[in-house]
């Protein structure tokens, strides 16, 4: 019942023209950076983050969640008819909803992809009204040791559940943290890494390091050439999916949905590993495995709707315990503490208005996405016949004013840059920068927790051990660790079943 | 029988991390590391600096990526000129103001990088830059840059 009058309270706030408004401007950038090749949901979000300064708390979060979540519907509508995904999550999207478009049903799947996330969304929503504010509730209990474990706990689970190996993710965890310890030291005053550089005193900002390893690096290691622009528009009476075409998209999309959301909680590359496991799920269900590959609608549905219903379950630990489960929710969250709303278990509490109008914008969000989507996927898909030449010199253009208005320091730009570079060469060895940028906004946070901790313990790193929960935390984190030194013996490992499915993909 | 050693880029990039981690301890000389419980300044980057090492030393002992001279770098030509254009332009970018910075970033990307027409690529580099002064100067009311000839 509380919930219900909660819900109510949040509907009245995101009913509000202002609200909508933003909530509208969100859906539609978020399809925009999600159809664009060199540019994802995590740069776009982060060059946009300037704009925000201006708004309110609750338009600010509203728009940026609304560029996160339309993102992944603009990324199907480049995986369905140009068979570039527009990000990992929509690699599956690729496998069945291409072959459904070189079929002639390409209007078809972008339905069932955009009717299946918006199921998937507004289930997730459902489950994250109910699921976050018991578990803020709990989370009250933590102490400085609690929240010390929940973070290595955090970092051992995107570890153990990135598609990269475990020692390359903590090495880049490592190094975000590392990096996250730069400017003056809060508790004793010294100055770290300074180099007598005054703007770093306040350490390295998330915007420049974001927008550079995933906005400029990525710019950086795609020359224009290799971009196609060759699209087929699909007209409108071709959208509606037949009646068989629906029955096969039911079950998938119901059990994506409930996939996605629950694997969504966990930190990690949830929606990718969701829509991963959807596929592989879908395909071991059907009477007819032998399809999926040549245009299965189950292949669209169920993995589309579980890298939504993902996208808002990474938005349960956010919010309720003021830990990221990855990059976007990282940044999402470095919004919300410039806004002076510091997500944690004391959000729901403080800020009421914030976050159930939050929570209730994304039902709104969904609705309009749903509504934005079908109709305009002939204009939205024009967009994408702009020559990628002629595209990222605006990008580069934007990422320079938006990192430069955060806090009008032209050294945030150089480091940018400089960020940029190094996301070059990460992705030429095959690292993923994001959980660089996840210890990047955990680092301060976690450093607090580490040193009250020790500063409260008995001159001993014990102290993790004799508190209940610290102990439960960092004993799943142990196990996490096992279970992923056995498969890298075993050589029994998910990542390596993804990765042949990628480079499937690509050949 | 005798192996031979094949450099990946693992081992490349595995000794990348180890000289930075050398390099942040051999920076941190004068941040206390402290005790247990009075954790000093220096405690959480060299702790990251350590762990950031080890790591990196277990991907160089056990090597997943490619060869290290397998590594496509094709596209470093078009990377280099990015970079030294955008560095170009953040040097320029307070003293030439917003206006003339970024018409000239976007018309030197399209011209030196693309190779494109000088007068299309002119006539797109002024609108754009109109464009983004009107989004953020004007509607959004961000403060831009002006420049020595405050425009």
């Amino acid at each position: 019942m509380e919930t219900i009058d909660s819900l109510m309270l949040g509907f009245s706030v995101a009913l509000r023209p202002d609200v909508l408004w933003y909530a509208f401007i969100g859906c539609v950038v978020g399809t925009v950076v999600g159809m664009l090749p060199g540019i994802g949901p995590l740069a776009g979000i982060s060059i946009l983050l300037p704009l925000t300064f201006g708004l309110n708390a609750t338009n600010a979060i509203v728009m940026l969640a609304g560029i996160y979540y339309g993102s992944q519907y603009g990324g199907s509508t480049t995986s369905i008819l140009l068979r570039i995904p527009g990000e990992a999550a929509s690699v599956m999207t690729c496998i069945d909803g291409n072959a459904m478009a070189r079929k002639g049903r390409g209007g078809a799947a972008l339905c069932i992809a955009a009717v299946g996330s918006f199921a998937a969304g507004t289930f997730g929503v459902i489950m994250l009204s109910l699921v976050a504010p018991p578990l803020a509730g709990f989370a009250l209990r933590f102490g400085p040791p609690e929240y010390a474990a929940l973070l290595v706990l955090g970092l051992v689970f995107l570890a153990y559940m990135s598609t990269s190996s475990l020692a390359r993710t903590l090495l880049m965890a490592a190094f975000g943290l590392l990096l996250g310890t730069i400017g003056i030291d809060v508790m004793t005053g010294h100055f770290r890494y300074s180099f007598d550089i005054p703007e770093l005193g306040d350490g390295i900002g998330i915007v420049p390091v974001a927008v550079g390893l995933f906005g400029l690096g990525e710019i950086l290691a795609t020359p224009s050439r290799g971009v196609t622009t060759d699209v087929q528009r699909p007209k409108l009476r071709e959208l509606l999916p037949s009646r068989e075409e629906w029955r096969q998209s039911a079950m998938p999309i119901a059990r994506g949905s409930v996939l996605g959301f629950v694997i969504g909680i966990i930190p990690g590359s949830a929606h990718i590993i969701s829509s991963f496991m959807s596929y592989a799920l879908e395909r071991r269900l059907s009477k007819h495995p032998e399809e999926f590959g040549k245009g299965a609608v189950a292949g669209v549905a169920g993995p589309e709707s579980a890298n939504n219903a993902a996208s808002t379950g990474a938005f349960v630990p956010m919010l309720a315990l003021g830990l990221p489960t990855g990059p976007v929710t990282a940044v999402l969250m470095a919004a919300l503490l410039i806004h002076g709303v510091p997500p944690g278990p004391m959000l729901v509490s403080d800020h009421p208005n914030v976050f159930w109008g939050f929570v209730a914008s994304m039902y709104v969000g969904n609705l309009m996405l749903l509504a934005l989507n079908l109709p305009l996927v002939g204009l939205f898909v024009n967009m994408l016949r702009i020559p990628y030449a002629y595209l990222y010199p605006m990008i580069i253009m934007f990422c320079v004013i938006g990192v430069y208005e955060v806090n009008h320091s032209i050294v945030d730009v150089w480091i940018m840059l400089i960020m940029g570079v190094v996301g070059y060469g990460l992705k030429k060895f095959g690292f993923d920068p994001a959980p660089l940028v996840l210890g990047l906004v955990i680092a301060p946070i976690f450093e607090m927790s580490l040193r009250q901790s020790l500063i409260m313990s008995d001159d001993t790193w014990t102290i993790f051990l004799q508190r209940p929960i610290a102990l439960v935390l960092l004993c799943i984190s142990a196990v996490l660790l096992a279970l992923s030194a056995i498969s890298f013996v075993l050589r029994k490992d998910w990542r390596a079943k993804l990765a042949e499915v990628e480079a499937a993909e690509k050949s | 029988m005798k192996h031979r050693f094949t450099l990946r880029a693992d081992h490349v990039a595995g000794a990348a991390f180890i000289v930075l981690g050398v390099v942040v301890f051999a920076i941190s000389g004068d941040l206390p590391f402290g005790r247990i419980s009075a954790p000093g300044a220096g405690m959480m980057p060299k702790l990251m600096a350590g762990l950031m090492m080890a790591f990196a030393a277990a991907i160089m002992l056990y090597p997943t990526g490619p060869e290290f001279g397998t590594l496509e770098w094709g596209d470093r030509t078009h990377a280099g000129l990015l970079v030294l254009i955008t560095a170009i332009a953040i040097a320029c970018y307070q003293p030439l103001g917003f206006l003339i910075t970024m018409a000239s970033l976007v018309f030197a990307l399209l011209v030196i990088v693309e190779r494109r027409g000088v007068l299309p690529a002119a006539a797109y580099s002024v609108g754009l830059t109109l464009f983004a002064y009107w989004l953020f100067g004007k509607a959004l009311k961000a403060p831009l840059e002006r420049g020595l000839f405050w425009f």
